[in-house]
């Protein structure tokens, strides 16, 4: 359940790698028990921003507080007090299940008598039990996220930091992933999760676009939604590459996103923009099986965001 | 410290995992033993001798059999002609070959100067040198026995005698400078692939963002390998005492102590070597640079004082040279602290500068 005591706030949050800038006056507000979803390209500076907050990385200017505690001076604390999920699987192939959870238990400073209490509890949560005396190896890619999951929680840490944690797994998998973060939100972990997928965004309570190192977009995704200029059409044609060329041209249009088989406009005025449509298909022999408003999606939201920025 | 005993704890688990790892901590000694042990002896016993005897007489069997009996020539024919004996040689069969004439013991007994005429291979420096000085010394010492010259009175009574390894046995010089040489080999491998295997795959970035502190990680990661290190280095030295009948003339507390410190050198080598390189493969190549001039120039197989002055000196900055000295002065000498002082001082200061250095360096890498 989200409170209102503040678990993570950044403010002008800088990181320059020489004259490259990765992360550019950052300004977020998470509250603890909060989704938080941070979204945007690979290279936008997504997994800086991660490693500035565990304080394994210091900043180059402004100042970030995680848990309460500075990530300056204090980031010893930070990490005793934080959970991370790596984006590559980063606990141990050759170990089993229960040596890898022995290990960072130990590691964690989690006592011996409540140990067992707390492995068991964890097995349950991540349904890791029947394979604790598996080869982390032997795991699918969604049985080693768990693992990561359920080893990152190990000393119930108020904050989870998780990097991509559902790339490269099936899309069943990902779904029980998410059940489980959902559970831990539920018990209170605060999430900070960084995806590619936009349906995973949508079950955020807050997400933030950032690009090139500057945040582009922050709020609710229904709010976000809902704040998008314009209307979007959605048409279906063939073939797809030429049509998304031909309709980018036109006057009105403010973003395109590729949907499988069908195309997003992002439109000033969704009844001007039919006649040039058509026109523009008719031009490039394109052939159009359906052109329908529809309510925008987060992708959209990004598409003309990641437009504006360009 | 209770991080420090996980990650060692987790180093044991890692090893045991690792069957390239654990061939090479168990294979590898062996080999080195069989090698050193049994295979290079530069002893140049038993050579093989071929002998044509044209004389055939008693005087002739015996002058054959003294040299068999001292052990240097082992007799493998009898040649029945002079060019056969020639060929044997040419052919590598025979290293040493003896001539005798006919009338040998005729001419010899009557007192005219008798022929007797050896044939030495001289491609191979050392057992050259050796079959030629013994059979000088057999042949005169044959001579006397047989009365053909009267015993000498010498002004000097020149006695010889061999300290530490009077039988002169390669095996005496070999097997305790082992303990250097594998633990050379082994050690910085093992270690130095063992922290680059937690780079390579990706596992320092879970570790980086734990309480573990650097210089926990770094000693949980090296104790298994001082663990395994003394215990190579016992098993040599027992295999030295009791397979090769090498005497321990010193204290076994000095050696042991004096290993270890010579295991840190070999860690701080590794650790070097971890942070150099970003794979395991780049690892063992860097560690191989470091160990070739280290076996070659350190004195363990070549003697140091015969080499150019540029090359000795470069064996003053090999931790391996000194330890060397160290080990076959404590186990063939029985030298203790006291007598070693010389070889343990700069031992020592390479060992806290390698380490020094490679450990602030492997905190630079982590940051």
């Amino acid at each position: 359940m989200i409170r209102n005591e503040i678990a993570i706030q950044t403010k002008d949050l800088t990181r320059k790698f020489g004259e490259y800038t990765a992360v550019n006056q950052i300004n977020l507000s998470i509250r603890y028990g909060e989704i938080f979803g941070f979204l945007g390209a690979n290279g936008a500076g997504k997994s800086t921003t991660i490693r500035l907050l565990c304080g394994i990385l210091a900043p180059t200017g402004g100042t970030a507080t995680v848990g309460g505690y500075d990530i300056n001076t204090d980031s010893e604390k930070i990490k005793s007090s934080i959970g991370y999920v790596s984006q590559k699987f980063s606990l141990y192939t050759d170990l089993t299940v229960l040596e890898n959870l022995e290990f960072y238990g130990h590691i964690y400073n989690i006592s011996e008598k409540g140990w067992k209490n707390r492995l068991n509890e964890v097995l349950a949560l991540s349904g890791l039990e029947p394979w604790k005396n598996h080869i982390a190896a032997e795991l699918s890619g969604g049985w080693k996220q768990r693992l990561a999951i359920a080893n990152a929680t190990l000393h119930k840490p108020k904050i989870l930091f998780l990097d991509e944690p559902t790339a490269g797994v099936d899309p069943v998998s990902r779904r029980s992933l998410w059940e489980l973060l959902y559970e831990l939100a539920n018990q209170g972990t605060t999430l900070f999760a960084t995806t590619h997928y936009m349906e995973e965004a949508e079950r955020c309570h807050q997400i933030a676009f950032i690009s090139q190192g500057k945040i582009l977009a922050i709020g609710k995704p229904a709010d976000l939604k809902a704040n998008i200029k314009g209307k979007i059409i959605e048409i279906e044609c063939q073939p797809l590459m030429k049509a998304s060329q031909a309709f980018q041209k036109l006057p009105g249009v403010t973003g395109l996103t590729a949907y499988g088989t069908s195309l997003h406009l992002n439109v000033d005025n969704d009844e001007a923009i039919r006649p040039l449509i058509a026109e523009a298909a008719r031009n490039e022999s394109i052939s159009i099986t359906s052109l329908k408003t529809v309510p925008a999606s987060l992708e959209d939201v990004f598409a003309t965001l990641s437009e504006k920025s360009a | 410290m209770k991080n420090i005993k996980a990650i060692a704890i987790k180093e044991f688990i890692h090893i045991t995992r690792d069957r390239r790892t654990l061939m090479m901590i168990i294979l590898m000694p062996l080999m080195q033993l069989m090698i050193y042990g049994y295979g290079i002896n530069t002893d140049v016993k038993h050579m093989k001798t071929v002998i044509y005897d044209e004389d055939r007489t008693s005087m002739s069997r015996r002058l054959v059999q003294s040299l068999e009996q001292s052990g240097y020539f082992d007799i493998r024919r009898h040649a029945s002609s002079a060019g056969e004996l020639y060929e044997a040689i040419d052919r590598g069969k025979a290293k040493a070959g003896l001539l005798i004439p006919p009338d040998f013991m005729k001419d010899a007994l009557s007192g005219r100067s008798a022929n007797l005429q050896m044939l030495i291979d001289g491609t191979d420096s050392n057992p050259a040198n050796t079959a030629l000085n013994t059979s000088q010394a057999i042949v005169s010492h044959f001579m006397q026995s047989e009365g053909l010259v009267p015993p000498q009175m010498s002004p000097v009574d020149f006695r010889p005698r061999l300290w530490y390894n009077p039988d002169l046995k390669t095996t005496f010089f070999m097997i305790p400078g082992l303990v250097g040489l594998v633990l050379q080999l082994i050690i910085p491998m093992i270690a130095a692939t063992a922290i680059v295997r937690e780079k390579e795959r990706g596992n320092i970035e879970q570790i980086l963002v734990s309480p573990i502190k650097p210089h926990e990680f770094i000693l949980g990661k090296i104790i298994p390998y001082i663990c395994i290190g003394m215990l190579i280095a016992s098993t040599i030295i027992a295999c030295a005492h009791f397979l090769f009948g090498i005497p321990i003339r010193g204290n076994l507390f000095t050696l042991f102590t004096l290993t270890l410190v010579f295991l840190t050198v070999c860690l701080g080598i590794g650790i070097f070597a971890s942070t150099v390189a970003s794979s395991q493969q780049q690892a063992s190549q860097i560690i191989m640079f470091f160990a070739m001039p280290s076996i070659l120039l350190s004195g363990f197989i070549f003697p140091r004082e015969t080499m150019p002055a540029v090359i000795y000196q470069i064996g003053h900055i090999i931790p391996l040279t000194y330890f060397v000295k160290i080990i076959r002065g404590i186990v063939l000498k029985g030298l203790g602290f006291a007598d070693l002082w010389d070889q343990i001082i700069p031992l020592f200061v390479l060992g806290v500068v390698i380490l020094a250095f490679s450990i602030t360096r492997f905190h630079k890498r982590l940051e």
